[in-house]
């Protein structure tokens, strides 16, 4: 019998006594499907202590809160197949993927919940008419760096997030049947271009605020979509559900 | 059909990289990886959608039949999990599940010996699980199943379409490679596949919904939920006659289209990189429209008041691309936050 998803995340913190670890190792030298569980837990784990804590700016933090509360969703509801590792938090082996995803979304909420008026491309509506031009344009220059500067880190961050995920999803293909593979692959080139494309606008016009607007989206499309891949692989090697992508190919192969 | 495929996969994949390279020859490549994604789907999938098991293998098929009905109780909860194969679960009266299912092989009949449908009972809960003990079997496992119909349903499918109708209690469906059909499930609460279609009708809960797919196609008709999360990379949304209070739709390349009437303070955020967003709005619900594109045109066949903020550059009217428009319809009651880089944004008037 296998451990609980609990048992191991605390054997993986080194929260367990020691007759409890000693348990859990002795499962791990044979059950290859926990011990491969384990090995990515760690991994993600690893990844997402790399990432810089970063608090968002003061002036995010009403909107932010406002957001979660919009955002939350009911207790006691199962965690979904995959849906828990990118939005309930509620699957323990990921808890630390959802911790660098948190570090992630706040920068990016801090980053997209700028005030209009701090933001270079849109003016503030009711801006004093009569305030000096020189203080405004300093202003308005200053707010210009400071939404770049943000747009910068932000991107960093997910840059690693995502190099980390990468790494993994890249690394467990094989647990997919190809088409399933080949699936999940497009659609990261298709996220890839959309990247591409707001990247190469930004060049052109940095302030530009739908183009930052769609870099951000375009990287959260991509921690999603490779969250998911993770926790569909995890998925697939519980419970002994390792052969499925093999039966799968199997009978597509025999129908083709 | 074989040997063709291959290519026309490292095609696509080749061809988005090198189109993301040079944004002036984008149209000419979205033409090109559109074309080609059409012969992909052309030659992996079936009419209908992806299925496990095409039932094409030499030799005649070989099937074993499983029957079996188990107490669950009017509230309790029925989980299903299958590898290849449908899974069909309608809503009926009494308060026993009944398992039907068929185990179909066109290998050797002794595969179907080496496939297990494991039935897990406990007190307000069933579980059924198919085990797969073989190795390289060729089995694919059918399951017809009859809940109660206030009962709650889980059903999961690594390759397989799911269908979920008239079960009144709370609704979870999740494929990988197969669609999801749910019709009259007043408490659907999630809906998501990889690569196969969510299609999701006649629900009505005052709940959130989450449906997602991969690359299908996510629709929703005749939908009623407090509020309704949909997401998807590749495939398009098309939503009519929904009905919510908060709608949040994210597309990478996807286009989005949503036809009826918004909801009196209602919330609607919308945003595809690439595709196109259309809005045929029904009703005289007044709405606060927020849209910005960086090269996609925003069109508007409704009268409204533009905000002071309108326009990347301070245009003051829809249509050209690359701006921001803040506008005002009717009171302005709902908000309607539609965000593209380079798809068209349309409202026009249902």
């Amino acid at each position: 019998m296998h451990p609980s998803e609990e048992a191991l995340t605390d054997y993986i913190d080194g929260a367990l006594d020691a007759a409890a670890r000693a348990e859990i190792e002795r499962h791990l030298e044979t059950c290859v499907a926990c011990r491969r569980l384990v090995d990515d837990s760690r991994e993600i784990k690893t990844v997402a202590a790399s990432l810089d804590l970063r608090e968002p700016p003061i002036r995010s933090w009403m909107r932010l809160e406002r957001a979660i509360k919009l955002e939350a969703r009911p207790a006691g509801r199962g965690a979904a197949f995959w849906d828990a590792a990118r939005l309930g938090w509620a699957r323990p082996q990921l808890a630390w993927l959802a911790a660098a995803a948190v570090i992630l979304v706040a920068t990016a909420v801090g980053f997209k919940l700028l005030p209009r008026g701090a933001r270079p491309s849109a003016p503030a509506a009711g801006t004093q008419a009569n305030a000096p031009i020189v203080s405004d344009a300093a202003s308005a220059d200053a707010a210009a760096q400071s939404v770049e500067a943000e747009l910068r880190q932000a991107e960093d961050h997910y840059e690693k997030a995502i190099k980390g995920l990468e790494q993994i999803a890249n690394a467990e293909q094989d647990v997919f049947d190809p088409r399933t593979a080949a699936t999940l692959q497009k659609n990261l080139a298709v996220i890839d271009q959309a990247i591409s494309e707001s990247r190469a606008a930004l060049r052109a016009e940095p302030a530009n605020e739908p183009a930052q607007q769609s870099l951000l989206e375009s990287f959260k499309a991509k921690m999603a979509l490779l969250q998911d891949t993770v926790a569909l692989i995890n998925e697939m090697r519980k419970g002994n559900e390792a052969g499925a992508a093999r039966i799968v190919s199997g009978l597509k192969q025999k129908g083709d | 059909m074989l040997t063709r495929l291959p290519i026309v996969v490292t095609l696509t994949l080749v061809a988005a990289p090198l189109a993301a390279q040079d944004p002036s020859e984008r149209d000419l490549r979205d033409v090109v990886r559109e074309q080609v994604r059409e012969v992909v789907r052309d030659h992996t999938e079936v009419r209908g959608g992806p299925r496990a098991y095409q039932g094409r293998e030499r030799g005649p098929e070989q099937t074993e039949r499983f029957s079996r009905k188990v107490r669950l109780g009017r509230d309790g909860r029925f989980t299903i999990e299958n590898i290849a194969g449908d899974i069909t679960v309608t809503g009926g009266s009494g308060d026993e599940v009944s398992i039907e299912a068929v185990k179909r092989t066109r290998g050797d009949r002794s595969q179907l010996g080496t496939v297990q449908i494991l039935v897990d009972e406990r007190p307000g809960r069933v579980e059924v699980r198919t085990n797969h003990t073989g190795r390289n079997d060729r089995v694919a496992v059918d399951y017809t199943v009859t809940v109660p119909t206030s009962a709650g349903v889980d059903a999961k499918s690594v390759s397989g379409n799911v269908k979920i109708t008239a079960v009144q209690g709370v609704v979870r469906a999740e494929a990988i490679s197969g669609n999801i059909t749910t019709a009259s499930t007043p408490k659907l609460e999630a809906a998501k596949s990889v690569s196969g279609d969510v299609n999701l009708t006649d629900a009505t809960a005052d709940a959130d919904l989450n449906a997602s797919s991969v690359s299908g196609l996510i629709r929703a008709r005749g939908l009623r939920a407090r509020s309704l999360e949909l997401g998807t990379v590749s495939g398009d949304v098309v939503l009519s006659d929904v009905a919510c209070t908060r709608l949040a739709v994210r597309s990478v390349s996807g286009s989005v289209e949503y036809s009826g009437a918004l909801a009196k303070t209602g919330r609607y955020d919308i945003n595809s990189h690439s595709g196109t967003i259309r809005l045929a709005l029904a009703g005289d619900v007044g709405f606060e429209l927020s849209a910005t594109s960086f090269s996609g045109s925003i069109r508007s066949e409704l009268p409204m008041t533009l905000g002071p903020t309108s326009s990347r550059n301070d245009r003051r009217r829809p249509g050209p691309p690359g701006h921001s428009t803040h506008a005002v319809f009717g009171d302005g009651s709902a908000a309607l936050v539609i965000r593209t880089f380079s798809g068209d944004i349309v409202i026009t008037k249902r």
